[in-house]
């Protein structure tokens, strides 16, 4: 990162921003344009290019295609999507199809996007229709369903003032310090992935010294195969909001930006709604306090997830991932004490203030608490987002989902950089951090994907490569060197043209998991692993050893 | 009270140490480590910049006991806290490293033989270190970023001057992007794309050319690989000799590391350990240097037979020239002699000529360019403070939290000083910058007060009237550190201030928001150059901002202070040598009896006690005939000084000029002897930055063939005049120095060091950071006030020429150009430009790049155009590097009131298009 330029965007402010502007601004395309707005901003041409040419959607290979198909790893496993693009081609030619990985439509699947518009399941069907109006209605359905009462981030809100009353309620009744201690009594922890404790980040925040210090919130689920957050933000988004009200106001800082990926355009404007609504009550006209949301969109860029690069992004900067130390919470955005948490956490935050944290804290196992949402795929036979607590047997909620809808060998639970979890191993996991941690898997975001009887491990291995090298920065070399390597090595092995070399491969995804500078390129190697453990049979074919011939592997 | 400082410690491969706060684990080991072969390796690492975490091959093992669980990480950018234990060399950490360069290494081609890095690439290095002798990854496809298919063109950059790029040789450390930002601040550099594809780019993906890159060539110095190079990067050898001497083109004083074989130089680079510079410096400092050897460099003394100029023997130049001198001395007396000392030679030097005009020619006409440029300056602050030198140093800008910037373009003339300005200013240290022109940091000021040139007393008078009035005097430190402040309070409360900013054309709520917050500051720190100086209000100009400065209590400590940004190398030097003509070396002046007697002690000789004339006296003195003769050392009057015409018509009265110079200079041109003298890169001495830094300067080559160093020329002249001297040494003549300078008491040759002494300098050796820390030099420090009076230039001409022209340096050029463009420089910048507003331009149909008249009460010149928003209307702006257009011929005569250092930034013009 550069200091130079974070201090650079803070004098522009959010509302001016070179990367908003070269996402949704018009005038920001030609190369006069881009060296006119260098110069406003005070910065080298070389920063707009620089930061131009990262995301796939401002001057990356998927800039202004008419089409795009998602080839997340759900949809990949679902096996809908040549079926998709088929169809595409009949409306499109092929340099108008462009690819995003994953739209979030992982319950129906055969997901793709038009005119900033998704759709999946069986809007296919209704292409034509689509061309001709521009946009429809998609017919998506997908289950939500929690097993609490009462839900907690599943519920409906019905009475927005009632809503926010509970602000105004516990801050008249609790000193500051008191209501920092209900947020660490109830045990939340950071549903991004990490896990990290929330309490603990907010007065962190709050002890840091700083004139202006903002709340950031990640809505940047680039994760395949998970849809929870887009779930809270298009249906539930003020649970997002008052969240981020509530650490504005525990950490000192009056404006809240959420960063939603441009893969959500459904929940970008949801949150639009709901912040109007918002502003509409009125709840703070009569407050010392004042608090802002400002919605920045995304540009096709998972690393954007991760915290700093997230960070970097709505300063202008090249996303790529920062050193820590300094953490956000004492240097963040534009260098100032930042909060920064995930969607599902700020959702989180109404029931702890208004239910207290006690009854929070006694959900869960005590480490992990609360209730969580998970994401079932269509490989079972009621996808969608489910709210359990935490703790939960795995098998449990699979049969609240009613199981899976087809043969399955493995489910591939956390995200890209979660484990792959052998069919035979899920008796033994519960839904919290710990068992998965314990038993050599990770929650994540706990997004749950099926791979199929039908996928060869060799090839989602090859699509763990192939996703890490297309989303990584490209900063540490570990992640940036050894995702393409690992993807040349199966490519190799897949073609018979080369067999693997074992040893090459361990020292390879060693070499990622302890080199790496964040959890992309350090994460990758768990799902590999894991697949190399459990379906070494399946896999063995593939490795060089001294008795094994290309026809052998050939099988 | 129990009062025990428990020790912080933390265990390197098992043994314990000290913790020092702030540390990395990298930076705690390589504290440590005593052999070089231990230390821990690193590729994208470079001290000087923030840590960047993107190589991982400085990971090692860390934990929290010495039996605990260990975990990998990157040493370069995890803090050391207290009770770790840090293994550099675990197996698993070693492993890591090797498989990540053999990683590196399967992107890389592998032909180092013919590598413009080779045997000076970290890669090489870290390859060697790390144990990689196998490349695995066989059959790969995308093997070599050179056989890539999208590499463009501008990957492989061969056009500029100076710099190189291939980027097939590139590890995308990114230290290039990150010295570009966090050294120079120029953000040149970026990358394009993400992951395995990205690489790096110049602006928008363009040639060096096209970019808007100033050729400082920090990127080429901290490239690990030969993927940004520069011209002279492939001429490095390992048996090359390393000189450190300091750069001579402006006051910054830039250490520089001179590589030589078989006496040529093959390059220049920055020493990383320079106090002043630290690794970096401009483009004249490292790539314009190939002048030294240039065809044009004179070779033999020239003297003036038959009204040529006929090349002799040094011998017969000495003795034609002793014979001469003391015949106009018999003749006329040594009043109708004079020397014009050089702001480029060393201290020695200087002090050298000084005493050669004083004791041997008898006179006290000696001067300097300082009298052109910072005289008022010199002048201000004594009356101010007792001290005509900077307060304060460089360094303080670590510590300052807010900056005044006047009258001066740092970036363009005092690069290195410039950029760690803009480096402060772009992370958000308040700026205000007084200047006519919208200079490169007037773009990230918060307040640039854009004053009418010529008005800066008016302004600074206003800012002390918002003080004042808004109750912010540091009524604690004007109470008991300085005096007539009632007298000054008065006439400031008494002034107009909406004439004033009708006078200046400034908002007068801008200038007082700007005021307001200056004196808010908790640390300001002023700068200010020759915007402020070259008036005939310069002095006046430069009270008035010590007045700011002792209104505000900015004074004696670190952060603050008041610091002119000095010219030339050796500005501040050859006035402290005395080439002045009321002071003498160390500024006593010459007309007191004691200072007298103690010259005449020192010098064991008899010196002229009336004060000689300054420079433009010297011309009148000429003209008038009372001058005879004049002894010029390295400084081209005829192009640098203002109203050129005078300029020569008084040189040509003269009986015998002489001439000191590396070039036939437009001077030396007209001169009856010229003298080879030499480059810094030939001598050795000291030259003092501006900041009061003694600094060696040592020889990097021997004298081109023909030519004698300048302080040789000097004592061989005064042993042929009769004063027996011995050859010159720069370590004797320091040694002569420090005797008759108090300031220099301390100094000496050896204990000079590496990066020098600023002055005062006890004896002993303790140097000064910080001046006027309890009591100013003169006591109390003396509150001034001047009203504004405008310019008789202005007075005079403004009516039959409405324009007014403002003259500068540019980054490319400095001064007239005799080195600058005799090097790759004068193919960045090959002539001098007029900015013009837009505005003006449609009026007088004048369009971009076309040619235009300028003309004024004393002549014309005709040069190029360019429409600019960075001046206002009314306003023109040009540089005077080149002796083609000879700017001067149309400045004026117009000196400041109290130095007479000329006018040179406001100038009565007209235009109209050709």
């Amino acid at each position: 990162m550069s200091k130079n330029l974070s201090a650079l965007a803070k004098r522009q402010g959010i509302d001016n921003t070179l990367f908003q502007t070269l996402v949704v601004g018009e005038d920001a395309k030609s190369k006069e344009q881009r060296k006119a707005l260098a110069k406003q901003l005070l910065i080298g041409e070389a920063i707009v290019h620089g930061t131009a040419s990262f995301y796939d959607f401002i001057d990356g290979d998927n800039a202004n295609k008419k089409a795009y198909v998602c080839n997340g790893s759900s949809c990949l496993c679902a096996e809908t999507q040549s079926q998709v693009t088929a169809k595409l081609l009949e409306h499109f030619s092929a340099d108008d199809i462009g690819h995003v990985t994953c739209l979030g439509r992982c319950a129906e699947n055969s997901a793709f996007q038009i005119n900033k518009e998704n759709y999946s399941g069986q809007d296919i069907a209704r292409l034509a229709e689509i061309i001709d109006l521009g946009v429809i209605d998609s017919a998506e359905r997908y289950h939500v369903e929690s097993n609490l009462t009462p839900a907690i981030l599943t519920a409906q809100i019905n009475d927005l003032e009632q809503y926010y009353q509970v602000f105004t309620d516990v801050i008249g009744q609790f000193s500051d310090d008191a209501l920092l201690q209900q947020l660490t009594d109830s045990g939340l922890r950071g549903r991004g992935g990490a896990g990290f404790p929330t309490g603990f980040k907010w007065r962190s925040c709050r002890d840091a010294k700083g004139e202006e210090k903002y709340i950031v919130c990640n809505a940047d689920e680039g994760d395949a195969g998970a849809f929870s957050d887009r779930y809270l933000l298009e249906q539930r988004p003020h649970s997002v909001l008052f969240g981020m009200l509530m650490a504005g106001y525990l950490a000192g800082a009056e404006t809240g930006v959420l960063y939603i990926r441009d893969e959500y355009p459904q929940a970008i404007r949801a949150t639009e709604k709901a912040i109007v609504e918002f502003e509409a009550l009125g709840l703070l006209e009569d407050l010392a306090f004042q608090f802002n949301f400002k919605i920045i969109r995304g540009a096709g860029a998972y690393i954007c997830g991760e915290e700093t690069a997230l960070l970097r992004s709505i300063e202008g900067q090249r996303p790529l991932v920062s050193v820590r130390p300094p953490f956000p919470t004492q240097s963040g955005l534009f260098g100032c004490p930042t909060v920064l948490n995930n969607v599902e956490t700020f959702a989180a935050i109404h029931f702890i203030f208004s239910a207290g944290a006690a009854q929070y804290f006694a959900l869960g196992n005590g480490k992990s608490t609360g209730s969580k949402l998970v994401s079932l795929d269509g490989s079972f036979n009621k996808p969608g987002i489910y709210e359990v607590e935490m703790g939960l047997p795995l098998t449990t909620l699979f049969d609240m989902a009613g199981g899976f809808a087809k043969p399955l060998k493995a489910l591939h639970i956390g995200g890209p950089l979660g484990g792959v979890v052998p069919i035979s191993a899920l008796e033994n996991l519960t839904l919290d951090f710990e068992s998965f941690a314990e038993n050599g898997f990770l929650l994540g975001h706990a997004s749950v994907i099926g791979l199929p009887e039908s996928l060869a491990m060799i090839d989602y291995i090859e699509h763990l490569f192939e996703f890490t090298a297309a989303e990584s920065c490209g900063k540490c070399y570990p992640c940036k060197l050894g995702s393409v390597r690992g993807q040349e090595m199966i490519q190799a092995a897949i073609s018979g043209k080369q067999l693997l070399n074992r040893e090459l491969l361990d020292d390879l995804l060693e070499t990622m998991q302890l080199g790496s500078l964040c959890a992309l390129g350090g994460g990758v190697p768990l799902p590999i692993e894991n697949i190399l453990q459990y379906f070494s049979d399946e896999i063995r074919p593939y490795i060089q050893n001294t008795n094994t011939t290309l026809e052998q592997a050939d099988v | 009270m129990s009062n025990v400082i428990t020790k912080k410690v933390a265990f390197l491969n098992g043994v314990g140490h000290e913790i020092v706060a702030g540390e990395s684990l990298l930076m705690f080991s390589r504290r440590l480590e005593q052999s070089k072969s231990r230390e821990i390796p690193t590729l994208c690492d470079d001290s000087r910049l923030d840590a960047y975490g993107s190589c991982r091959v400085c990971s090692v093992d860390v934990a929290l006991s010495a039996d605990g669980p260990r975990k990998v990480m990157a040493s370069c950018h995890t803090p050391l806290a207290d009770g770790m234990h840090i293994f550099t060399n675990s197996a698993r950490v070693e492993k890591l490293r090797k498989n990540i360069v053999e990683l590196v290494l399967s992107d890389h081609p592998e032909n180092c033989e013919t590598c413009p890095s080779n045997n000076y690439c970290e890669l090489q290095d870290v390859a060697h270190a790390t144990g990689v002798r196998e490349i695995r990854f066989g059959n790969q496809q995308s093997r070599g970023k050179q056989s890539r298919d999208n590499l463009p063109a501008v990957s492989k950059d061969t056009d500029h001057p100076y710099m190189r790029m291939d980027l097939s040789l590139c590890i995308d450390c990114n230290r290039c992007v990150r010295a570009c930002d966090e050294i120079q601040g120029e953000q040149v550099l970026s990358a394009h794309g993400r992951g395995f594809d990205s690489r790096i780019i110049k602006g928008q993906d363009v040639s060096f050319n096209d970019s808007d890159c100033v050729s400082c060539g920090a990127c080429a110095q901290t490239c690990p690989t030969g993927a940004i190079t520069d011209v002279f990067r492939a001429n490095r050898t390992p048996d090359a000799e390393k000189i450190r001497t300091i750069c001579s083109y402006c006051g910054v004083g830039c250490n520089l590391e001179v590589s030589v074989k078989n006496n040529e130089i093959l390059s220049i680079e920055a020493p990383n350990d320079a106090a002043v510079n630290a690794g970096h410096t401009c483009l004249k400092g490292r790539y314009a240097w190939r002048f030294y050897n240039h065809p044009d460099r004179l070779t033999s003394p020239l003297v003036r037979i038959d009204g040529e100029l006929t090349p002799v023997s040094w011998q017969y130049a000495f003795d034609y020239l002793a014979e001469r001198l003391l015949a106009i001395k018999d003749t006329h007396g040594g009043h109708a002699i004079a020397g014009i000392s050089s702001a480029r030679c060393t201290n020695e030097e200087n002090y050298l000529l000084q005493k050669m005009i004083r004791v041997v020619l008898g006179t006290n006409n000696i001067d300097c360019c300082a009298r052109v440029c910072h005289s008022p300056t010199a002048y201000g602050m004594q009356k101010s403070f007792g001290t005509g030198a900077a307060t304060n140093s460089i360094d303080d800008l670590q510590h300052t939290e807010f900056i005044m910037l006047i009258g001066a373009n740092p970036t363009a003339a005092h690069p290195v000083t410039g950029a760690k300005i803009k480096q402060k200013v772009m992370k958000g240290t308040p700026l205000i910058v007084i200047d006519p022109v919208k200079t490169e940091l007037a773009r990230y000021a918060q307040w640039h007060i854009q004053l009418r040139p010529g008005t800066n007393v008016a302004v600074l008078n206003m800012m002390a009237y918002f003080i004042i009035e808004a109750g912010l005097v540091d009524t604690a430190f004007v109470d008991s550190r300085t005096e007539e402040y009632q007298a000054y309070h008065d006439a400031i409360m008494a002034l107009n201030i909406d004439a004033l900013a009708a006078v200046a054309g400034v908002d007068s709520a801008l200038v007082r928001h700007a005021a307001i917050a200056y004196a808010k500051a908790n640390n300001a720190m002023s700068f200010h150059g020759l915007g402020v100086t070259e008036h005939s209000q310069g002095s006046r100009a430069i009270m008035c901002i010590a007045d700011l400065t002792m209104l505000t209590g900015n004074i004696g400590r670190a952060g603050v202070g008041m610091n002119p940004l000095r010219g030339q190398n050796n500005v501040q030097g050859a006035a402290d040598m005395g080439c002045q003509p009321h002071q003498g070396a160390g500024y006593l002046p010459v007309d007191i009896e004691d200072n007298h007697q103690y010259y005449q002690a020192h010098y064991k000789a008899e010196m002229p006690k009336d004060i000689g004339y300054k420079i433009p006296e010297m011309f009148n003195a000429a003209l008038v005939g009372d001058l005879k003769a004049l002894w010029i050392l390295g400084e081209d009057v005829v192009q640098t000084d203002p109203n050129q015409q005078h300029v020569v018509a008084s040189l040509s009265k003269l009986d015998l000029l002489i001439v000191q110079e590396i070039f036939l200079s437009e001077t030396a041109k007209m001169a009856d002897v010229v003298l080879p003298g030499t480059s810094f890169l030939e001598k050795s001495g000291t030259f003092t930055n501006g900041e009061r830094r003694v600094q060696k300067v040592n020889a990097a080559v021997t004298p081109k063939a023909g030519c004698k160093t300048d302080g040789q020329i000097i004592v061989e002249m005064m042993s042929a005049l009769g004063h027996p001297q011995p050859d010159y040494q720069a370590d004797k003549v320091l040694e002569e120095i420090a005797q008759v300078v108090p300031f220099f008491a301390g100094i000496t040759w050896d204990n000079l060091g590496e990066n020098g002494l600023q002055w005062p300098v006890a004896k002993g050796g303790k140097d000064t950071q910080i001046l006027h820390i309890d009591s100013f030099k003169r006591g109390l420090g003396r509150f001034h006030f001047y009203p504004f009076e405008e310019s008789v230039e202005i007075e005079k001409n403004a009516q039959a020429f409405p324009f007014i022209l403002t003259t500068s340096r540019n980054l490319e050029h400095y001064n007239c150009g005799t080195m600058t463009r005799r090097t790759g420089n004068s193919k960045l910048v090959s002539e001098d430009v007029l900015l013009i507003n837009s505005r003006d331009a449609a009026k007088k149909n004048i369009s971009d790049n076309s040619a235009v008249r300028l003309f004024s009460a004393r002549g014309e010149i005709i040069l190029n155009a360019h429409l600019s928003d960075k001046v206002n209307e009314g306003i023109l702006f040009t540089t005077f590097h080149f002796p083609e257009l000879m700017i001067n011929r149309v400045t004026g005569d117009v000196t400041d009131k109290h130095t007479k250092c000329p006018e040179y930034k406001v100038v009565s013009v007209e235009i109209e298009a050709v």
